[in-house]
């Protein structure tokens, strides 16, 4: 297994975001994490990325423990991870935001300017590569985010809503970007309400709800779990908002 | 625009030939020690972001070292900066380790209280003057004693300084280091997803620039042969380096330049208009232009000026 | 006999700090912003109370009533035509707001007042209380009680009326507090007429029985400081014991070391704190 986390908690005061939550990804697979608002999901991404400690339980990368390191010793390990909220350097121009991230393997600037310019490449950000991240729109920031998690090198990549609030041509790119970096050898862990994706990419499905992990295994046997349709119907509406925003 | 740095760097070098006589010169030296203290601060209240309101405590420690050496045992003043330099290093650290695994404003907090702790210490410790400071060699003894009665050669010492503070802030914005800082300033958690060392790196931005800062208190002591808590430790002194940067534009190369040759002059003629007395009046002024540049323009004038220079284009070409 | 009466002394003055910090703090557990302008709005507030007392006549509840009100005033306005500009800029411009306010306060008052240091004249409080054989000064005595008696009220204000709960429901979370209906800029700058405004009725108590000048702003401010970092950052409770503590400190450090010692021993203490618990006595990790 290339990451294997196991009954992971996370509790905020009293409240427990995350209750005993088990993943297993091996190498070269892409895992779709899904689940109705206020699931978890964002917070057990944060406990794999090392941007906080879990309550309980343990995080293995490449079979060493991980669980306490720091989110930048987890960004060396090869686990890069994409906000749901995006948060680029706003000041900083787009392929110098992608520079950072080279950076990590890289520590003269010519070198990791060719990384990050063949990034912002494959990416599809060469035009906006001298603008400043801030004149980016939201589906513009959320590429960037790929493309500067990517310039770190990583082995495993946890995409949070990555391809939310993408137009229908844009979520076909966005999706076809996911292809392609998965060709490259690198594992995906991505959290999506959008079932589209879901269903194209990933090959197993984890589904989160209050915290609990109520049902795993293929994206077609997870969408008929009687547990699932349950979970979403009753905050079915809410969903249905938020995608239309 | 390409001509522009050897233009700058022209001009630098002969102003004390176009404006001659003590009075220019000695506005050249005061703008020069105002550039290297202000580009000094640059390095970490601007690059990355982490706001220092109490540089003077860098500063104060270059200052006194050098006096301290020829006080105590009649060294030479110039044998006090390598002292000054490790001291302010040691500081650095001491406020920096804890400081940074913390908020934004607590470093602040910290900064200004330590540079009181240590002003209010230093007025009360005999060893270094108290309250009264040190001074310096009367007469040189020779010329490594760095006594000159013209301004000239100190016009000279200080812009070498400052040419070596300025190489050295344009190689860490081109190196890794300076891009780590930039991200920090942007967002910690974002720069820490990307194998940002967050923390390390703030703490080596502060140390480069505690010891050019303290290179800064060096240059002033033993210039003018004086030192007391006040002009070395006080928070004046700290206020000055943070506006002169801003003012320029804080996190640009050539802001802390911009800075000084706004505020230099205009910190003289205050002077000669309200005369000694009333240099309280500098100081309202101070605050005022603080208080304007962070409501309005907390990038500076090299802000103002992208937003402007576009416009007066676009004015000059529809004429 | 000597050492109950530095004891209570030091009690009585850290009352006046931990009512003056409680603002700080406040401002701080809102919007995780630090006002360094704060011991300015002490300063304030002494000058107030002698204005009042000399233009107007009147006793401590007249002057101390007008510079609770006129710094409030001056927190709003504050807040209004600056802080809610810049409270989401970059941090250069959060910092320099106040620390240039700061200045231009200072300085201003050294510009009308004169550096000279400067006392309230005879007011209608006076005389020593004998308690004990502890020797008490009046006007102390009843400075720290309203001090402890405002605090208290303050963290009252804060837990258990409605617009203390809206406060804090903005302090919490901005965006449901807007949802909820409530208006997080009038809630702020509410909170910051209330910091202001204890820090003026602060000053008017402390002028009562020490001499000033317009320096002391910086003092009070790197006091505060250390209260609100001993208290943990946004509890008034926690300020009010630190408070305490630091006022504790002072007079003792003052009357075994000497009076130059004792703003030494309290910063010397924040530079311990920062090292050992940077999250303060009271506070969580
Ligand atoms: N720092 C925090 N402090 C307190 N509660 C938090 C914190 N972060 C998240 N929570 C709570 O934990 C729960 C899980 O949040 P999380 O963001 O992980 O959900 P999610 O599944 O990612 O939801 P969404 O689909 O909306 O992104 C929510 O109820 C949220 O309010
Ligand atoms: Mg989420």
């Amino acid at each position: 297994m290339l990451l294997s986390a196991q009954n992971i908690s996370k509790a905020f005061g009293s409240f427990l975001a995350v209750r005993g939550a088990d993943l297993a990804v091996a190498e070269g697979e892409i895992i779709g994490l899904i689940g109705p608002n206020g699931a978890g999901k964002s917070t057990f991404f944060n406990c794999l990325a090392g941007d906080t400690v879990p309550t309980t339980g343990r995080v293995l990368f490449d079979g060493i423990d991980v669980t306490r390191a720091s989110a930048e010793a987890h960004a060396r390990a090869g686990i890069g991870r994409t906000f749901q909220v995006p948060a680029t350097f706003e000041d900083m121009t787009v392929l110098e935001n992608v520079m950072v991230g080279a950076f990590l393997r890289h520590h003269h600037r010519g070198a990791a300017r060719e990384t990050a310019l063949r990034i912002v490449e494959m990416t599809g950000l060469t035009r906006q590569s001298a603008q400043r991240a801030r004149s980016l729109g939201t589906p513009g920031r959320k590429r960037l985010e790929i493309a500067r998690v990517l310039a770190t090198g990583p082995r495993l990549m946890l995409l949070d809503e990555a391809l939310a609030g993408l137009t229908p041509t844009e979520l076909q790119q966005a999706i076809a970007l996911v292809r392609r970096i998965h060709e490259l050898g690198i594992t995906l862990v991505i959290v999506e309400h959008i079932m589209e994706v879901i269903m194209t990419l990933a090959q197993r499905v984890l589904v989160f709800n209050q915290g609990h992990v109520i049902a795993h295994g293929k994206p077609r046997e997870v969408v008929a779990n009687e547990a699932v349709i349950e979970a979403y119907l009753g905050r079915g509406h809410r969903r249905r908002r938020r995608e239309a925003s | 625009m390409k001509w522009s740095l050897p233009a700058l760097a022209a001009l630098l070098l002969f102003y004390p030939f176009i404006l001659t006589g003590p009075f220019y010169w000695d506005i050249g030296v005061a703008f020069l020690l105002a550039a290297i203290s202000a580009s000094a601060w640059n390095i970490v209240g601007g690059y990355a972001g982490q706001v220092s309101v109490g540089h003077s405590m860098f500063f104060g420690v270059g200052a006194y070292t050098p006096l301290l050496f020829y006080h105590l045992w009649g060294l030479p003043p110039v044998a006090g900066v390598p002292a000054g330099m490790l001291v302010s290093l040691a500081l650095a650290v001491a406020i920096g380790m804890p400081t940074f695994r913390l908020q934004g404003h607590y470093f602040s907090m910290a900064t200004i209280a330590v540079a009181e702790l240590i002003r209010i210490f230093v007025g009360t410790w005999d060893l270094v003057g108290a309250a009264i400071g040190l001074q310096g060699p009367a007469v040189g003894r020779a010329w490594w004693d760095l006594t000159f009665r013209s301004e000239l050669p100190y016009y000279y010492i200080f812009l070498a300084v400052l040419a070596v503070v300025l190489y050295t802030t344009f190689e860490v914005e081109r190196s890794r280091f300076g891009y780590y800082l930039r991200a920090i300033k942007a967002g910690e958690r974002a720069a820490r997803s990307l194998g940002v060392p967050v923390r390390a790196t703030k703490l080596k931005a502060l140390m480069l620039s505690a010891v050019f800062t303290s290179v800064a208190g060096s240059l002033y002591s033993i210039k003018t042969g004086f030192i007391d808590p006040e002009s070395g430790f006080g928070i004046l002194v700290s206020v000055q380096m943070v506006i002169v940067a801003a003012l320029g534009g804080a996190a640009t190369l050539f802001g802390p330049l911009i800075g000084a040759l706004l505020l230099v002059p205009l910190q003289t003629a205050t002077n000669t208009w309200f005369g000694g007395g009333g240099s309280g009046l500098t100081y309202i002024l101070y605050g005022g232009i603080i208080v304007l540049l962070a409501r309005f323009e907390p990038g500076g004038m090299h802000e103002w000026w992208q937003h402007v220079a576009p416009r007066l284009m676009r004015r000059s070409h529809a004429a | 006999m000597l050492l109950a009466q530095v004891i209570v002394g030091g009690l009585l003055l850290g009352a006046i700090y931990a009512l003056f910090s409680s603002g700080l703090t406040l401002i701080w557990g809102m919007m995780n912003f630090i006002n360094f302008a704060h011991g300015e709005f002490v300063m304030l507030g002494m000058y107030v109370a002698l204005l009042v007392v000399v233009w107007l006549g009147g006793g401590p509840a007249t002057f101390g009533f007008a510079a609770a009100f006129a710094l409030f005033v001056l927190g709003v306005i504050v807040y209004a035509s600056l802080i809610r500009h810049v409270m989401r800029g970059p941090m250069l411009a959060q910092i320099l707001s106040t620390f240039g306010l700061a200045l231009l306060l200072r300085y201003t008052a050294f510009w009308i007042f004169s550096a000279n240091f400067v006392s309230l004249p005879q007011v209608s409080l006076s005389g020593t209380l004998n308690v004990g054989g502890i020797l008490m000064p009046v006007p102390q005595l009843v400075a720290g009680v309203a001090a402890i008696a405002l605090t208290l009220g303050l963290h009252l204000l804060l837990t258990r009326t409605t617009v203390g709960s809206q406060l804090l429901a903005v302090a919490e979370d901005r965006n449901a507090a807007m949802l909820m209906g409530i208006r997080p800029d009038r809630m702020q700058a509410l909170a910051w007429g209330l910091a202001a405004g204890s820090a003026g009725i602060a000053g008017a108590l402390m002028a009562v029985s020490y001499p000033w000048s317009p320096s002391v702003g910086e003092t009070f401010g790197l006091t505060a400081f250390v209260v609100v970092t001993l208290g943990g950052f946004g509890s008034v409770p926690g300020a009010m014991y630190a408070g305490l503590i630091i006022g504790l400190i002072q007079a003792l450090s003052a009357y075994w070391l000497g009076p130059i010692y004792k703003d030494i021993v309290v910063y010397a203490l924040f530079a311990a704190l920062l090292w050992l618990r940077p999250q303060g006595l009271m506070g969580k990790a």
